[in-house]
């Protein structure tokens, strides 16, 4: 019974002094064991470690990859015009004790912070770099310049205990006072556009109009001409048929078609006629024994 | 475990308070986790802690008791005798208790060591922190304490939208063309996780990783391209060359992820210019109009002019027929008069003059008009009276 009150004790302290004496690096972190903060050692592997209790602290480091964003800054390429850029950085710490000597207390957000100072002057220098125009960054080589920076970056960030993976580079927009200006330049390129195929449209409505015009006027003077020819022929045919005929007694015919004539001419309501009784219509009229004929009168109408 | 996920204490400040206060006390074992989150609280919440377990105490030591009593009623001891704990029977209570103590501690052991893992999940299982192993869904036993295991939702689709924004007047969207026109482009990437173990293990924001690789990669893509092709035939190839920059971009991490695929939501001109768009849309459409209209007229016109040719022409031929039927017909009947005139040609002829005049005069009004009878003397003829007289 007494030796329980004080075993039992005495195994719960034991147990403690173990347990805070062991401790666990995990697979995502590093340490550094500090003894009244002198480094005494780095941790780099994973798994059950040991220190001194009290006098010893462990302190825990995230291995994995860190991620950085930087506030858009404005740079000015070769060409002079002004781009707004901002990146993102990933790293992670590859050497917790430069980290700690570098970035002291502050953790990641300290290194953050750090880092986006390393950053931004060399997006500028990269960018501003000679023959660097904005159509540089706005082309496939883009990704050329995004490996200098890295380049750079990587070893500025170095001695810091860091490892900068890769910085690349998200927006490259215009400042904002120039948007509206490209917004009116792309406008404009549209209605140009848009002018242009109405134009065209015209154009080609017209050209087509005038084509149907002409091959209208050339049709129908074409067949104009064909029924001119025929005409013709038929005129032709007929007058061949008419000499042919009345070419039998030229005489005869003149009388005949004279009569003819008189007939069409004269049969119809309107008209009157003046007679001489000397024409020889009325050669029986007043001599029985008849006369000579006399020239037919001409009509009234 | 699942909550250990995210909340691991892994940033090293607090980890840093964590560790101290392990140190500080025999009660560190429990501020380890728990004092984790909150850095720079450590010290009071030693302070805190400390009433609250020892009012615990007593507690757990009023169910000690009465188990104990329960049990010695089981085993058919004496049951309620002592207050404080026997002097004789303490062995055969004593090794009785242990046994139960150590069955209830092998089941609290065993409840902490095994898990479950759902279909789409995979466990990564740490032993003393190094990696160890991936298990499958099922039933999984992970030794307290000297395997941990984390588990990872792996084969459900998470979706980051990029570009979004731009409809609150951001913008988010907006992106530049080489030949500097601005574009608006929303899109979606698709991902899961391939490797569970470098996605837990390389990678401390995957969502903001994936939202700003998509972002630069489409950036970079938008950047080397032409505004018009964006706009329709590229589409498609913009989308898988996206892709396929990001994964290989993650791949540079080993990020253990996947791209599912990316969903090209929207490339627009931008709201400001989008009128102007559409205007040459409608002019193209008008374009058509107009050329469509004239194909119209073109059509009609000429039909008609077809029409009219063919017309003319018939009327030609009729006018052949006709010119050369009448001229036959009058030459024949001209042929047989003449046969007859010729078998009597003065009488023929007389007749014919005769019979004609008849015809003539007969249908008209005729004044006789003896010229010699007047003398000399110009007769006066009414004419206009006469013609109405006769109407």
């Amino acid at each position: 019974m007494r030796k329980a009150t004080f075993i039992i004790p005495a195994i719960v302290i034991v147990l403690a002094i173990l347990m805070s004496s062991v401790f666990i690096v995990d697979e995502r972190q590093r340490a550094l064991v500090l003894r009244f903060g002198d480094i005494r050692s780095e941790i780099e592997e994973p798994g059950l470690n040991f220190r001194w209790p009290i006098i010893e602290q462990v302190v825990l480091y995230d291995s994995r990859i860190q991620s950085l964003d930087t506030a858009p800054i404005e740079v000015t390429p070769s060409d002079d015009r002004r781009l707004v850029v901002d990146a993102f950085a990933r790293y992670r710490i590859i050497d917790t004790r430069q980290f700690r000597l570098a970035v002291g207390n502050g953790g990641l957000r300290e290194a953050d912070r750090l880092l986006e100072d390393i950053l931004n002057p060399q997006i500028r220098a990269v960018l501003g770099a000679d023959g660097v125009t904005s159509n540089t960054i706005l082309s496939s080589d883009r990704a050329e310049l995004m490996q200098r920076i890295t380049a750079q970056a990587r070893a500025l960030a170095e001695p810091l205990g860091l490892d900068v993976l890769d910085v690349r580079l998200k927006q490259t927009a215009l400042p904002l006072q120039n948007l509206e200006a490209t917004f009116a330049r792309m406008r404009a390129e549209r209605e140009r556009e848009a002018t242009d195929e109405r134009a065209r449209g015209e154009e080609a409505a017209q050209r087509v109009r005038a084509q149907a015009d002409r091959t209208v006027v050339e049709l129908v003077s074409d067949s104009a001409r064909e029924a001119e020819i025929i005409r013709g022929e038929a005129d032709a045919e007929r007058n061949r048929i008419f000499a042919e005929a009345f070419g039998q007694d030229p005489d005869f015919f003149e009388f005949y078609r004279s009569m003819t004539a008189y007939e069409r001419a004269l049969t119809g309501e309107n008209s009157s006629m003046v007679m001489s009784p000397d024409s020889a219509f009325f050669d029986f009229f007043a001599q029985p024994g008849g006369r000579a004929p006399v020239a037919v009168p001409a009509p009234v109408e | 475990m699942r909550c250990a996920l995210r909340g691991a204490p892994l940033e090293q400040q607090g980890v840093e308070t964590g560790m101290a206060g392990n140190s500080g006390g025999p009660w560190g074992g429990g501020g380890g986790s728990g004092g984790g989150g909150n850095r720079g609280n450590g010290d009071d919440n030693r302070g805190g802690r400390r009433p609250g377990e020892g009012q615990q105490i007593p507690e757990i030591d009023e169910i000690v008791r009465k188990g104990q009593e329960q049990l010695r009623v089981l085993m058919g001891g004496r049951g309620g005798g002592s207050g404080g704990s026997g002097g004789g029977d303490g062995p055969a209570f004593g090794r009785g208790s242990i046994v139960i103590g150590g069955l209830a501690l092998f089941v609290l052991w065993l409840w902490a060591s095994v898990y479950t893992v759902a279909p789409e999940e995979r466990s990564v299982e740490l032993f003393l922190g190094e990696r160890f192993a991936v298990r499958e869904p099922g039933l999984n036993f992970a030794p307290w304490p000297l395997v941990a295991a984390e588990i990872v939702e792996v084969t459900t689709n998470r979706t980051e939208s990029i570009g979004i924004a731009r409809s609150g007047g951001g913008d988010a969207g907006l992106m530049l063309t080489t030949d500097e026109n601005i574009v608006d482009i929303d899109f979606e990437v698709v991902w899961n996780i391939s490797n569970p173990e470098d996605y837990l293990f390389n990678l401390a924001e995957p969502e903001a990783t994936v939202r700003a690789v998509s972002e630069a990669a489409m950036r970079e893509i938008i950047a080397a391209s032409q505004l018009a092709p964006i706009l329709n035939r590229d589409r498609q190839i913009i989308a898988d060359t996206v892709q396929q920059l990001i994964q290989d971009t993650l791949n540079s991490y080993e990020s253990g992820i996947n791209v599912v695929r990316l969903n090209l939501d929207r490339a627009d001109p931008p709201v400001e210019v989008i009128d102007a768009f559409r205007d040459v849309q409608a002019a193209e459409q008008e374009r058509d109009r107009l050329e469509r209209q004239a194909d119209a007229y073109a059509n009609q016109v000429l039909a008609g002019a077809r029409g009219e040719a063919a017309q003319l022409l018939e009327e030609s031929e009729g006018y052949r027929a006709r010119v050369v039927n009448e001229a036959e017909g009058e030459a024949s009947r001209f042929a047989a008069v003449l046969e007859e005139y010729l078998q009597a040609p003065d009488v023929t002829r007389t007749r014919l003059y005769l019979e004609t005049m008849e015809r003539v005069l007969g249908g008209m009004e005729t004044i006789i008009l003896d010229t010699d009878s007047t003398g000399g003397v110009v007769p006066y003829l009414p004419l206009n009276e006469l013609r109405t007289r006769g109407n």
